[in-house]
């Protein structure tokens, strides 16, 4: 009972913070602080987050900045493991040669390749999953490369002990060995990604989160820009937490993640662990967002290609309000 | 077995290993560091030998070498009369830090090797269940290393290196890092093991006390350069575990006399080289898998 | 192992890049119009430098990321020091909204930052300072945090007060964490420098690459995000050194990437 309402205690801290600032965008501009026109109150953009979820466009932005995040690191991840390992493991003394270019082009300003990108691919998609895969691939590369170099020397030693293969020695020892590295890699590359990926969207899209708080602006609906900007930050914060939650339960087998027990002590069941089940679950579903979502994104393009071809500032179906507001 | 002429289960001939060093400054020191130098050892079948010496003998150099992760740089190790050229499944391997992989349960660990050998899944389970159990680790067999306390996960060491039947068992310092209390009943249970699978063991070790308990034999190795002073037996009596031989007056007795053998050779250590045991402690560590 | 075979393999590997890079598009294997090669990069480098556009915007653009970056430490390393040194409570209270600041993208709010602040230097400054702020602070924080207890300990016993303590032992036990974040944010403030200056203005690299985008000059754009990356890769380097200099202790400098772990756990 104690521990439980000192959990509460600490959990009203640590949010009270963000309440005290809420409250504070809230009074604000009633009490006229600030101008109303430019920060509306916390409640109108909490009303105009729901708008936007009743008119069911803000969840097709949502599928369609997803399915590019998620697409972007997935091409990420397949070009960046294989070769973490490969450099990390294979040839460590290419690894060591290249390493100043490795360094410099994850140097390279995403924002300074966009332009590039987009002449090269065309204004569609690939031009937004080239700088998405861009920008992760570099974490998970990096990452991966340090994991598989700092797997414990003993652990290595006792399965080469049993003649293991190179092969099975990656495979077996050294992938799962570096595999919560390889996870930290993903988890900054998915929020840089986010990051970016949104603010690419701004700079030319038909559709997606970045595009949905672009369109607003241009067409001076305030509340909108704030209610976009509100829904961005708490997903982005539900992402991590998400990614953080999942490395966790992913990797609990690590050593110093949760208590011993003793010999004596009585036998415990062990909670439930993600198992071969789950993994081919997520497996599915992740297929599923890439081709649905893939669909999903194709007829959205199609559909805002034809309603409105040439310019990209209108909101993918909203009805066309856009001379009236200023 | 096969060459009948020769009882030897291990046979070590004249092995050396140097190591080259790097000259540092002006000095013309020594170009090499030898860590082992001209050693010979017969292990009989079933037998059980310890290896004592102080920090930078070599011991854990010799056990690699036995292992097959390194190589000697001449002479012969042969295992049954045959000349071994690198690892293999033939020996089992237990090392001081437990070198348990983490994200696989106490079961999936025991079954790495199995797993390598490529043995069916059906037959990989009942041979874990029973070395799980012969190592008295009953009911833990889907916990996490990061949940079982030290002497348990060496337990699960002990257990893998077993599990794929390796007819000589190679440990090195395996209970250092395990609690005073831990490490007795861990070398109870190690001669109970030994006693119930009559496996061949080559034991290092740099306790004195653990060597004399344990072994049917004690090889004290000397240092710079590394080589074997003296091998002694032990003809104390057995089973002796769960006895209380440890406060006998004759187990005292050929405790001082190993001491006495490693002392005489600390004495000879400080020589002109200038090498100290944590140089030597280095090279050795920094081994070549 | 010797470290000058090393270093010419470096070397080499460089110049191999740099000869694919012109023999590549000149072979056609990739087009030309897209990558052009290295020599036709140099060229337009040149003609900008001779017509002083180049020094022109770089020296702007440099400004501008070194005044967010300035910002921001100046903002988040005392931020950081107090809430992780002084006021706990206030941390923890503190921490999910500085978490959510954090995932704040000042692109998207660049709308309204320019409602608030202008088309100026001001917004740009808060939008490179913005994502600035908060790897270093955290980074403070975490290095604070996790300052060794036997070593504050010891340093107490000797009879050190306060202020002493942390001038001594804190700060410099934090240091490490703290350069972490500090490069982090050095990254992010040039990241930040293009999407501010893409968003409007009509001077910077940024909007010297939007600008050629708009006039299909490859060439220029290339040769501004080469000085971009040249800028961002000194700048990494500078602090690297800062920290070689302050922070002798710690080994593994070079391990950039494992020590990120710790700084980005909380970053955006």
């Amino acid at each position: 009972m104690n521990t439980k309402r000192a959990g509460l205690q600490h959990f009203l801290l640590r949010w009270s913070g963000v309440a005290a600032f809420l409250l504070l965008w809230e009074m604000g501009p009633r009490l006229g602080w600030v101008d109303g026109y430019f920060l509306p109150p916390f409640s109108t953009i909490v009303v105009e987050i729901f708008n936007l979820f009743a008119d069911a466009y803000l969840s097709v932005h949502i599928l369609v900045s997803v399915w590019r995040a998620l697409v972007g690191l997935l091409i990420a991840v397949l070009i960046g493991i294989p070769f973490g390992i490969l450099l990390g493991r294979v040839y460590p003394r290419t690894a060591e040669a290249l390493s100043p270019i490795l360094r410099i082009l994850s140097q390279v300003n995403p924002f300074s390749l966009l332009p590039v990108f987009v002449l090269f691919f065309g204004i569609g998609e690939t031009a937004k999953l080239a700088v998405v895969a861009w920008v992760s691939v570099w974490p998970v590369l990096f990452y991966t490369m340090t994991g598989t170099r700092t797997v414990d020397p003993v652990q290595e030693k006792s399965a080469a002990s049993m003649g293991i293969s190179p092969g099975e020695l990656i495979m077996k020892v050294i992938l799962p060995a570096a595999l919560p590295t390889i996870f930290v890699g993903i988890r900054i590359g998915a929020t840089i990604t986010f990051y970016i990926l949104i603010a690419a969207e701004m700079l030319g899209a038909s559709a997606g989160l970045g595009f949905l708080v672009h369109n607003a602006a241009m067409n001076y609906q305030i509340p909108r820009i704030y209610a976009g900007a509100t829904f961005i930050v708490i997903f982005g914060y539900l992402l991590n937490r998400a990614l953080i939650f999942i490395g966790n339960l992913l990797f609990a087998w690590q050593e110093n993640s949760s208590t011993t027990v003793t010999a004596n002590a009585t036998v415990t069941t062990p909670s439930w662990r993600p198992g071969r089940l789950s993994a081919v679950a997520a497996g599915i579903a992740l297929l599923a967002i890439v081709l649905f979502g893939g669909i999903e994104v194709d007829k959205v393009n199609k559909e805002a290609a034809s309603t409105d071809p040439g310019a990209h500032s209108r909101h993918f179906g909203t009805p066309v309000d856009s001379g009236s507001g200023n | 077995m096969s060459t009948a002429t020769d009882t030897s289960k291990i046979e070590i001939k004249g092995i050396n290993r140097i190591f080259p060093t790097r000259n540092r400054g002006k000095g013309d020191g020594p170009r090499e560091f030898v860590a082992l130098k001209d050693v010979n050892l017969k292990v009989s079948k079933g037998e059980f030998v310890a290896i004592v010496g102080p920090s930078g003998c070599g011991k854990s150099t010799l056990l690699d070498i036995l292992a097959g992760l390194a190589k000697p740089t001449s002479g012969d190790i042969l295992i049954d009369g045959k000349k071994i050229t690198g690892p293999a499944l033939d020996r089992g391997i237990v090392l001081q830090g437990y070198a348990l992989f983490p994200w696989r349960t106490v079961r999936q660990n025991v079954e790495f090797g199995l797993e390598i050998k490529k043995t069916p899944k059906a037959e990989r389970k009942e041979i874990s269940n029973r070395f799980i159990s012969l190592v008295g680790l009953d009911g833990f067999a889907d916990h996490f290393p990061h949940e079982l306390s030290g002497g348990m996960k060496q337990r699960v060491a002990i257990a893998r290196a077993l599990a794929y039947d390796p007819e000589v068992l190679l440990m090195d310092e395996p209970f250092a890092a395990v609690d005073a209390q831990t490490r007795e009943t861990m070398q109870d249970e190690l001669l109970r093991i030994w006693e119930e699978t009559g496996k061949t063991i080559v034991f290092v070790t740099h306790s004195i006390e653990e060597a004399v308990f344990l072994a049917d034999r004690v090889v004290v190795l000397g240092t710079n350069p590394g080589s074997v002073k003296d091998v002694l037996d032990i003809d104390l009596p057995r089973p002796r575990h769960n006895s209380d031989i440890r406060s006998s007056a004759e187990f005292g007795w050929v405790r001082h006399k190993v001491w006495e053998l490693l002392q005489n050779r600390e004495v000879k250590a400080e020589g002109p080289h200038g090498y100290g045991p944590s140089v030597a402690e280095a090279i050795s560590s920094s081994a070549e898998l | 192992m010797n470290p000058l075979p090393t270093a010419w393999h470096k070397i080499a590997a460089v110049l191999l890049f740099l000869i694919l890079w012109e023999v590549v598009p000149r072979t056609g294997l990739v087009d030309p119009l897209f990558i052009p090669p290295l020599s036709g990069v140099l060229d337009a480098l040149i003609e900008l430098y001779r017509s002083g556009d180049l020094l022109m915007h770089a020296r702007l653009s440099l400004a501008r990321a070194y005044v967010g970056l300035a910002a921001a430490v100046v903002i988040g390393l005392p931020l950081g020091l107090l809430l992780g040194g002084w006021f706990p409570r206030i941390q923890t209270a503190t921490e999910p909204l500085m978490e959510l600041f954090a995932q704040a993208n000042p692109v998207i709010l660049a709308h309204i930052i320019i409602f608030f602040l202008g088309i100026g230097e001001v917004a740009k400054t808060f939008i490179i300072g913005w994502l600035c702020i908060w790897p270093i602070t955290f980074s403070t924080i975490t290095g604070i945090r996790t300052v060794d207890s036997s070593l504050l300990k010891a340093a107490r016993s000797l009879g050190l007060g306060r202020g002493q303590l942390f001038v001594r032992v804190i700060l410099p036990s934090a240091a490490p964490s703290i350069f972490t974040g500090l490069r982090l944010a050095a990254g992010y403030a040039f990241i930040m420098l293009v999407a501010s200056e893409m968003m409007g203005g009509s001077n910077g690299l940024g909007w010297l690459i939007v600008q050629s985008q708009e006039n299909y000059n490859i060439t220029r754009i290339f040769a501004g995000a080469a000085v971009l990356t040249a800028m961002a890769v000194v700048t990494d380097a500078l602090l690297k050194l800062l920290e070689r200099r302050l922070v002798v202790w710690d080994v593994d400098v070079n391990e950039d990437y494992l020590k990120l772990k710790t700084a980005s756990g909380e970053g955006p």
